[in-house]
């Protein structure tokens, strides 16, 4: 029971913090450590990221890429004329009764719906 | 996180702070250490750290708090769980150092009872810790100051059940010698037959 007693008394004891003054300045200090930490951390994300950025572009500029996509370019072109060769003349965009600025707006803020839809179901998940 | 705080941040809970600084609110933290940072660096120095050694392990601790605080779901006292962390950090530091031979049943010597019968000693912990062995005080700081069960001590040290235990009792005794009220003190030395001084 004395034990008991005295374990009890140590516990409350312990419980004690012992007064420090300089509480403020050790507060100050941690706070200066979290931001030497976080500005430490954006710094290497953000040289990372460049890293990464360089060394990605030197692997498309070096894989021929652009090469590729200026064929792609041009196959497509080529095949969108033989379309509108082959499409009636009704279908022509002159001839719908909107121009054609209207369609290319439609088809911005329709991506950017979707942007705006993916942004917010990710966040839900 | 500035010298002050918000009316808003120093009537909210612990658990409250908490929650907020896990989702990024550093004034919240701040508030957190604001309130613990004493007890965690009398803690650290109670173990046996000096000064300067306690404060850097404190300042390691918040450090480490503020990235595991989303790990803290209020089930203990905020202040319970930061002191573990920091209790944790000076052990891994004394093992690293090897300074304190924590697996030795032998006490180390220590100093005589200073200033013996002095009222004023008998109720101060910090001068009764002193008196202890390295290993008796950093066990018993661990088990009544950062509320670890013996169990855990001994796995935080990397030490034998056993051995922890009697760490413990022996530093008991001592602390019990110690911090004895000073009538029921002058008495066991009376009977003791050794001399009550002053």
């Amino acid at each position: 029971m004395a034990d008991l007693e005295f374990e009890t008394r140590l516990d409350r004891l312990f419980a004690e913090p012992p007064h420090f003054p300089d509480a403020p300045l050790f507060a100050l200090k941690v706070d200066e450590r979290l931001n030497r930490g976080w500005t430490l951390r954006r710094l290497v994300i953000g040289a990372l990221g460049l890293v990464g950025g360089v060394i990605g572009v030197a692997q498309i500029m070096s894989s021929g890429v652009l090469g590729k996509l200026q064929f792609v370019s041009n196959a497509s072109a080529k095949s969108l004329n033989d379309l509108a060769a082959l499409a009636p003349a009704k279908l022509s965009l002159p001839a719908l009764p909107f121009g054609g600025e209207a369609l290319w707006m439609s088809a911005l803020l329709a991506i950017l719906a979707l942007g705006f839809a993916l942004t917010r179901a990710i966040k839900e998940i | 996180m500035t010298g002050s705080t918000s009316p808003a941040l120093a009537s909210a809970h612990d658990v409250e702070l908490a929650a907020l600084a896990a989702a990024g609110s550093r004034p919240a933290f701040g508030e957190l250490v604001r309130r613990h940072s004493s007890a965690v660096r009398g803690l650290l120095r109670r173990m046996g750290a000096d000064a300067a050694l306690a404060d850097d392990l404190a300042q390691d601790a918040f450090l480490a708090g503020f990235e595991q605080v989303a790990d803290f779901r209020g089930e203990g006292a905020f202040q319970g769980w930061i002191k573990r962390i920091a209790a944790r950090l000076y052990v891994r530091r004394l093992r690293k150092d090897a300074r304190v031979d924590l697996m030795s049943e032998t006490p180390e010597p220590h100093p005589p009872h200073a200033g013996e019968g002095a009222a004023a000693d008998r109720i101060d912990l910090d001068e009764a810790l002193k008196m202890l062995s390295a290993a008796e005080r950093v066990c018993i700081s661990l088990c009544y100051g950062a509320g670890l069960s013996h169990a855990e001590v001994a796995e935080a040290l990397n030490a034998p059940l056993g051995t922890v235990k009697s760490h413990v009792k022996r530093g008991l005794d001592k602390l019990k010698q110690r911090l004895a009220p000073v009538g029921r003190g002058e008495d066991e030395d009376q009977v003791a037959g050794r001399p009550v001084h002053g």
